[in-house]
């Protein structure tokens, strides 16, 4: 295209609604403006250089930076590193976890509580999801999952909070109970596993339900009314056409619970007891002392981190090969 | 489907409406107990808890606070996110994964390991722990939201119209100020709205990078370590109240936005 560079600039005026006209009519105008548009326009290259140059530096410098420098001082032998001295590094810190067991012990409970509920959540959302995305007309789909959405808006702190309450001696459940007779005296549910595990899946629950809910949607119902005319049962259709076909939505739902629910602090300090301690919680007490423990808790977050990626990581390669041998 | 299933099904779905709501609305309830003590049976009533709260300059102080830290942080946010949504949705580029993984990483990373994380690297930046320290921690922390939101959003932008705006003589930065952004002011709010709501509920950042000064969930943790009270009901009820009215709007405003943009 040959426009006449003048022509050009009306055009861009007239391009602009009116009354938004002058500033940017002028602005084109302006002569420090268009040389430095000349400038950092004048080839492809140098306008994506341009574009890409402070995302980069951000993920660099501040996506990066906090598990690099994490990393490091996991592997100081001490940190401040003193004045005049030279920093040595040891793999110190990480020997120490295994050698007592109030630091793995909570370890292996984090994982085995994660594992459960995860699989909890599963179980108590997938049912949700398939009678939101399956049994609902469409307006009345947004209106009930918004439903759902209002109370995951409120904090981790408030929930967690709701929880106690709900669970406590003279809390409703209790009260509940007694007032059907299955009681006399109430059931001390709090400050302990089944509680840390009621407010845990309390706090998750949404982050299942919303990929289960989107996979489900996506599945088109004529899929199963071919494989009901083939005459597959209620079971079978679920088995065989539904359960395959989400297991992308399972798998992504459960990396994310997971991963969540290994990192709550709150929730297990609140609602948990001494037989349920967790490992954040072991991590956190290298943190409240001064500065000196750090290198410690640095190295045991991250254990703690690349085993959850490394048991998330070898779950959905699990789930991809599923998903491939339903599909041959 | 067969009616007795679908049955099962709907009363699934309102046992779970149960299940999300009771502890919230007993909550509120006991905020208006007439007694120190949490929990039934619930003789009288009061409004007293209320009227603590909103008397108290130090709580009111604790929600101005984590109300500015919010928006500061909200504000870094969406500016970092939309530069970085631009660059990543529909651009081909050596690095492409590794630049989406590290930004998706703030949001994968487990909460305390997150919050340490930050605290360590902010002793390295010579933060203080304090209300910098929050905003910077919150800051990096909601921008992956922000990216996802607006490259879903940028992903449905018509590239005919930046290209009739490019042939009309803008360039691209013009055509970036007066096609794009204005396209995207839907995802923007909607993004900034769920940073705020993350911000003014996040707890296990504010807890490890602040001062002395709590933020309303670290004040409500604190009290709650010494113990229930209504008065923390009444508290988190109005915080409840705050969070869930501004969602729904929030939500009621994006979906007119989409729709409109539709037509």
């Amino acid at each position: 295209m040959t426009y006449d560079a003048s022509v050009r600039k009306d055009a861009a005026g007239a391009t602009a609604p009116t009354g938004a006209r002058p500033f940017w009519g002028r602005l084109v105008q302006w002569g420090p403006y268009r040389a430095f548009a000349a400038l950092a326009t004048a080839s492809p290259r140098r306008q994506f250089a341009i574009l890409a140059t402070f995302p980069i530096l951000w993920l660099l410098t501040q996506h990066l930076g906090p598990m690099v420098q994490m990393g490091r001082v996991s592997l100081l032998d001490a940190y401040p590193v003193a004045p005049g001295t030279p920093q040595t590094f040891t793999l110190d810190n990480y020997m120490r976890f295994f050698g007592d067991s109030i630091f793995w012990m909570p370890f292996f409970r984090t994982l085995a509580f994660a594992t459960i509920l995860t699989f909890c959540t599963l179980i108590l959302t997938y049912p949700v999801a398939y009678f939101l995305a399956r049994h609902v007309s469409r307006r009345n789909q947004m209106l009930m999952l918004l439903l759902l959405l209002v109370p995951f808006w409120v904090g981790e702190i408030v929930r967690t909070y709701a929880i106690m309450i709900l669970l406590g001696n003279t809390g409703a459940v209790n009260l509940v109970l007694k007032w059907f007779g299955l009681i006399d005296r109430p059931i001390p549910f709090m400050y302990t596993g089944f509680s840390m595990g009621i407010g845990i899946v309390y706090l998750t629950a949404l982050y299942m339900l919303l990929p289960l809910y989107s996979a489900l949607e996506k599945l088109p119902k004529s899929y199963n009314e071919a494989a009901a005319d083939l005459g597959a049962g209620a079971w079978t259709r679920f088995r065989r056409v539904t359960l395959p076909l989400t297991l992308e939505g399972i798998s992504s739902g459960c990396t994310l619970v997971f991963l969540i629910s290994t990192g709550f602090y709150a929730t297990p300090v609140l609602l948990g007891g001494p037989s349920t301690t967790v490992f954040s919680e072991t991590i956190a007490g290298f943190f409240h002392v001064a500065g000196d423990q750090w290198p410690t808790g640095a190295a045991f977050a991250v254990i703690m981190f690349v085993t959850a990626l490394l048991i998330t990581g070898v779950f959905q390669a699990f789930m991809k090969a599923l998903r491939k041998g339903e599909k041959a | 489907m067969n009616r007795g299933n679908r049955i099962l099904l709907s009363c699934t779905y309102w046992a779970f409406v149960l299940y999300v709501f009771v502890p919230l609305f007993l909550m509120i309830l006991m905020g208006f107990k007439d007694s120190k003590f949490i929990g039934f049976p619930i003789r009288s009533w009061t409004l007293d808890w209320y009227t603590g709260v909103f008397s108290d300059s130090e709580i009111l102080y604790t929600f101005g606070y984590s109300v500015v830290i919010a928006v500061l942080s909200t504000l870094i946010s969406v500016i970092v996110g939309v530069w970085i949504a631009v660059l990543l949705e529909g651009r081909k580029f050596w690095g492409w994964t590794v630049t989406f993984a590290l930004m998706i990483l703030p949001a994968l990373v487990p909460g305390i390991i997150s919050a340490i994380a930050f605290r360590i690297y902010a002793r390295l930046l010579g933060i203080e722990p304090g209300m910098g320290a929050i905003v910077w921690a919150h800051a990096v922390h909601n921008v992956p939201f922000v990216v996802l939101v607006v490259m879903a959003r940028l992903s449905t932008l018509p590239k005919s119209q930046i290209e009739a705006a490019r042939d009309l003589g803008a360039d691209p930065l013009i055509a970036f100020m007066r096609i794009t952004l204005p396209y995207l002011v839907p995802a923007i709010l909607g993004a900034s709205v769920f940073c705020l709501l993350l911000s003014f509920d996040d707890f296990v950042r504010s807890f490890f990078l602040g001062g002395y000064e709590p933020t309303l969930p670290v004040l409500i943790f604190a009290m709650l370590r010494s113990g229930m009270s209504p008065e923390i009901n009444a508290i988190a009820t109005v915080a409840l109240v705050l969070t869930a009215a501004v969602g729904i709007w929030a939500e009621r405003f994006t979906r007119r936005a989409n729709k409109e943009n539709q037509a």
